[in-house]
């Protein structure tokens, strides 16, 4: 992103687990891989060398297998683990040299977290678990009650405020989750698997919650999660990690187009890649025999909006970018791209 | 590797048994019980200038003195308010309907009606037993004890459960004071602190603390970790988190600790009579000296009631927590009515308990001691006359066939025999280390001069242990098997665990009269519900799809059991033996009240009987040498194992 000033800015992050961690980066060590690593040296890399920015308002969304580090990756971002090495900037402030007091002012007013588990506090009332930030940042009860309601509204926990949290479905009680992290009307939402507990019914529900959630409020997310389809739906880019490094970012057309390396080919393979792509990147040079006066569609149409106009039409779609002609795809290239070519 | 591993065990065994025959009674180490080394009288010349210091040396004066009092203080405000008269009075601050009404009130607030009967019942019952006063002094003890340790414990169990450094000073402490037979350490603390109540609590409190210390940390360990980390990215203090999240959430295994702490506290009070503990373990101990068995149930039946009571309202509170939601509005009304008038009935009684005499004094007609006394002395008569041939037989059966040949074969051989035996048996279970070990805490044993008596008790353990195991295996097993046997033993393995074992002295001896076999079966009787649990629980926890697997393989019950439950539950099952040991050598020293011999009598005897002090001391730190070489060898054993 070209953004003048980013929200947070992430560079050469480095986490290693073990002991003397420092000395594992920079050495010849830290190009091993992770098993013969730790027979070797008993450290394990779980972030390596990681760099970006998430833009104000953005959706980042950093996606990989169980073990690639992504959530050892969100908890370095809130220091809750402390990265080894690298510089962490939130709105220009140097998070890693900041004391104790201000990085729990920081927590307590500018970001917070969802959880894959919830970590809900069993023996509070919904509406105790909203109101717990307000209450360790010194809000009176009545306040902090008014304001708990709010959320309770905004995210459709109307009537179960004075639930608790075992009285609740999993669905639900990640709605008081996301409630008590907008409770204190934080900056930015890092959501940490948010949905990966849940049926796949409710986390559709969830997704869209979280869609109309980024609508309303605007909030900067930095979302991690395991599910390329997750990704591809609420993220506006994507970071995709491997054993720790960040392996391609992008936005989810940039990954489904190119992706950079056979592991990203592999993961984005199974992404319906008409519900991703734009005609921009299947538009071809017209051939010799190809009509050239068919209808005409904007380059950045999604494929799969684009797709009855193009079966329907007996020639061959014109794509536009901006006035240019880009080249023209026909029903062919689509049936094609949905069949499993490229 | 295994089939070498018990042929070398055969082997050593085999040599070991020879060398005996051939050297028998040379080199004992035997000597008189009256007859003290250089080392023991030098051990009792040192005791007895410590007890001439008490006035003199600042160690004292400013230390060990200022503790005695404080305790003995807080003791005496306690047994004051009601058990004994205080100084200016005739009757304790509150009588006994009082201690009824106040005991009903806490009961039903923290549980239900139905707990809060059975222990009124259950007080009433130690009253008409003629045991009222003894029983109150038993819960003031008990009570001062508990909130001692709980006080200390509880602090430090959050500690060491935050803080990884801290579990791991605490660790060997906490080991240490699980193997550690009562009996040890209530000598020393009795040199230091004098005969006395002050005394009695602080061994009760060695005794108890690492309880509430281990449940604490384990609590605060488990707690599930999101709602912590929950809390920490939300920006808590560590103070907030602790006070927020961590305490609330770990509270119900906290008060389970509680119930824990408060059990060990009363059996050990039980025991502590021997260093002048008031309450219900000095009739018991009375009873067996003087061995009349009916008043030793008399005083007995009322430990075991207040164990039951304690322990059923204690774990009834713990049993409230299990779940986070509270009742609803109208349940909530309904008790806090209920509470307010069984309130205003316990502070009427407590009121009339100070001005009424027969609510202040229990009265001494309505007792039913006698009648108990003779019917169980009655009983045991008639079992001694009738059922002479089973106990008796069984007796003589387990001493013949048993007792004898080992205690010839440990004590009558050279000393350097047997040492080297158990260091082989060190090195072929525990490897070289265990060995090593084992080698310098037996010469330890050795140079203390004791060796004689301590072969007596390694005697009586190892049988008391090996008929247990026979008995605990096959409970075991089957329990671990049958949800229907679990269902049906599980209550009475959780009674025997609360019990004081003290007080199965007092049925053996009446089965059994005055002789070592009845401190081994009561090790065993003791031991059995914890290995039975120990042992159900490794077998529960071999997975059930191996069973499918070896079922579905054609294979019988019997090889199932042979060939899949019991190799997969090995190492649960040398821990099972392991604690069988422990337990077992714990009982069987303090039935050297009872004719045991051995390690025990020299420590009881080393109590009263000032020329023996120095031997006694002695004898508690041997019984403690063979607890840890008991344990090193049986958990490297288990480790190796796994």
């Amino acid at each position: 992103m070209s953004s003048a000033s980013p929200m947070i800015s992430v560079q050469n992050v480095w986490k290693v687990f073990g002991n003397n961690p420092e000395k594992v980066i920079g050495s010849a060590d830290a190009n091993l891989s992770r098993t013969e690593l730790r027979a070797k040296t008993g450290n394990t890399i779980a972030v390596r060398d990681v760099s970006f920015d998430v833009a104000p308002g953005e959706v980042f969304v950093v996606m990989g297998l169980s073990g690639s580090g992504k959530s050892t990756l969100v908890r370095c971002m809130t220091r809750l683990i402390e990265p080894t090495q690298g510089q962490l900037q939130f709105e220009g402030e140097d998070i890693l040299k900041v004391d104790e007091k201000r990085l729990r002012e920081l927590r307590k007013t500018r970001f917070s977290m969802v959880f894959q588990h919830f970590g809900l506090l069993p023996h509070r009332k919904v509406i105790d678990n909203i109101a717990y930030s307000l209450e360790i940042n010194g809000v009176k009860k009545d306040d902090r009650h008014a304001r708990a309601n709010e959320v309770i509204e905004l995210v459709g926990l109307q009537g179960y405020a004075h639930a608790y949290p075992e009285q609740l479905s999993g669905g639900m009680q990640q709605r008081v989750g996301l409630a008590r992290a907008l409770a204190v009307d934080p900056q930015v939402l890092f959501l940490d698997e948010p949905f990966s507990a849940l049926d796949p019914l409710i986390r559709r529900d969830m997704q869209q919650e979280i869609i109309r959630l980024h609508y309303e409020l605007g909030k900067t997310m930095v979302f991690i999660t395991h599910d390329l389809s997750e990704a591809v739906k609420v993220g506006d880019r994507i970071a995709i990690m491997r054993d720790g490094a960040i392996v391609q970012i992008g936005t989810p057309q940039e990954l489904v187009a190119n992706p950079a390396d056979e592991y990203v080919a592999n993961f984005v393979r199974d992404i319906a890649k008409s519900h991703v792509l734009t005609l921009k990147h299947i538009a071809r040079k017209a051939e010799p025999g190809d009509a050239t006066d068919g209808p005409e569609l904007p380059s950045n149409t999604i494929i799969r909006d684009a797709a009855q106009v193009i079966l329907q039409s007996h020639k061959p779609v014109r794509v536009n970018d901006n006035g240019t002609a880009l080249g023209i795809v026909s029903s062919e290239d689509v049936l094609r791209l949905i069949s499993g070519g490229v | 590797m295994k089939v070498r591993k018990s042929y070398l065990l055969l082997a050593s065994v085999t040599v070991w048994i020879l060398l005996g025959r051939l050297l028998n009674g040379t080199h004992t180490l035997q000597i008189a019980t009256y007859e003290n080394t250089p080392f023991t009288s030098f051990v009792g010349e040192k005791a007895l200038d410590l007890r001439g210091n008490r006035t003199e040396s600042p160690a004292f004066i400013y230390f060990f003195n200022p503790i005695r009092g404080a305790i003995d203080g807080f003791v005496q405000m306690i047994r004051n308010l009601i058990a004994v008269p205080g100084q200016n009075s005739v009757i304790p601050v509150i009588g006994w309907l009082g201690v009824v009404a106040i005991v009903a009130f806490v009961v039903y607030a923290t549980s239900q009606w139905r707990t809060a009967l059975l222990s009124v019942s259950l007080l009433l019952a130690c009253g008409a037993l003629g045991m009222w006063q003894f029983t109150m002094d038993s819960i003031a003890m008990t009570l001062a004890a508990v909130l001692l340790s709980l006080a200390i414990g509880i602090p430090l169990g959050i500690w060491a459960g935050l803080s990884d450094r801290v579990l791991k000073i605490f660790t060997p402490f906490l080991d240490l004071a699980q193997i550690l037979p009562t009996l040890v350490y209530m000598a020393p603390i009795a040199l230091v602190f004098m005969i006395g109540a002050a005394s009695a609590t602080i061994a009760t409190m060695i005794y108890s603390i690492p309880i509430a210390i281990r449940i604490t940390s384990h609590a605060i360990r488990s707690l599930n970790q999101a709602p912590v980390e929950a809390a920490e990215s939300m920006g808590s203090t560590n103070m907030q988190k602790l006070s927020k999240v961590q305490i609330p959430m770990a509270k119900q295994m906290i008060v389970l600790g509680i119930n824990q702490t408060v059990m060990a506290a009363v059996s050990f009070v039980v025991i502590a009579a021997l260093i002048g503990a008031p309450g219900l373990g000095k009739p018991v101990i009375d009873a067996l000296i003087i061995r009349n068995v009916g008043q030793g149930f008399v005083a007995g039946f009322a430990v075991v009631f207040l164990a039951i009571l304690l322990d059923r309202s204690t774990s009834a509170a713990a049993k409230r927590q299990v779940s986070f939601i509270p009742p609803t509005q109208k349940q909530i009304k309904t008790k806090r009515l209920t509470l307010i008038v069984a309130g205003i009935l316990a502070v009427v009684s407590v009121f009339v308990s100070r001005t009424m005499l027969w609510a202040a004094v229990w009265p001494k007609e309505v007792t039913i001691a006698p009648q108990v006394a003779k019917v169980t002395n009655d009983i045991t008569a008639w079992i001694l006359e009738n059922l002479t041939i089973f106990t008796v037989g069984f007796k003589d059966l387990i001493s013949y066939g048993f007792l004898n040949p080992l205690e010839t074969q440990l004590a009558a051989s050279p000393w350097y025999v047997t040492v080297g035996m158990i260091v082989a048996l060190a090195l072929i279970i525990g490897g070289t280390r265990t060995a090593i070990m084992s080698f310098v805490l037996s010469m330890a044993i050795v140079l203390s001069g004791l060796w004689y008596e301590a072969m007596l008790t390694l005697t009586q353990t190892i049988v008391g242990c090996l008929l247990t195991m026979i008995v605990g295996l096959a409970l075991g097993i089957w329990t671990g098997r049958s949800d229907r046997v679990e269902k049906v033993l599980r209550p009475f393995l959780d009674a025997g665990q609360t019990l004081p074992a003290f007080v199965y002295l007092v049925p053996m001896l009446g089965l059994f009269g005055p002789t070592r076999f009845t401190a081994i079966a009561t090790g065993i009787v003791y031991s059995i519900p914890v290995v039975v649990k120990i042992v159900s629980e490794g077998i529960r926890a071999v997975p059930q799809t191996l069973i499918e697997a070896a079922t579905a393989a054609g294979s019988t019950t019997r090889q199932i059991i042979t060939k899949v439950q019991l190799p997969a539950a090995k190492k649960t099952i040398l821990l099972a033996t392991n604690q069988g040991l422990i337990y077992v050598l714990a009982v069987v020293v303090i039935g050297g009240f009872v004719g045991a011999g051995g390690l025990g009598y020299l420590v009881i005897a080393g109590n009263s009987k000032p020329e023996l002090q120095g031997k006694g001391l002695i004898a508690g730190v041997a019984i403690l040498l063979l607890g840890v070489i008991f344990d090193r060898i049986m958990q490297a054993g288990a480790r190796r194992s796994s």
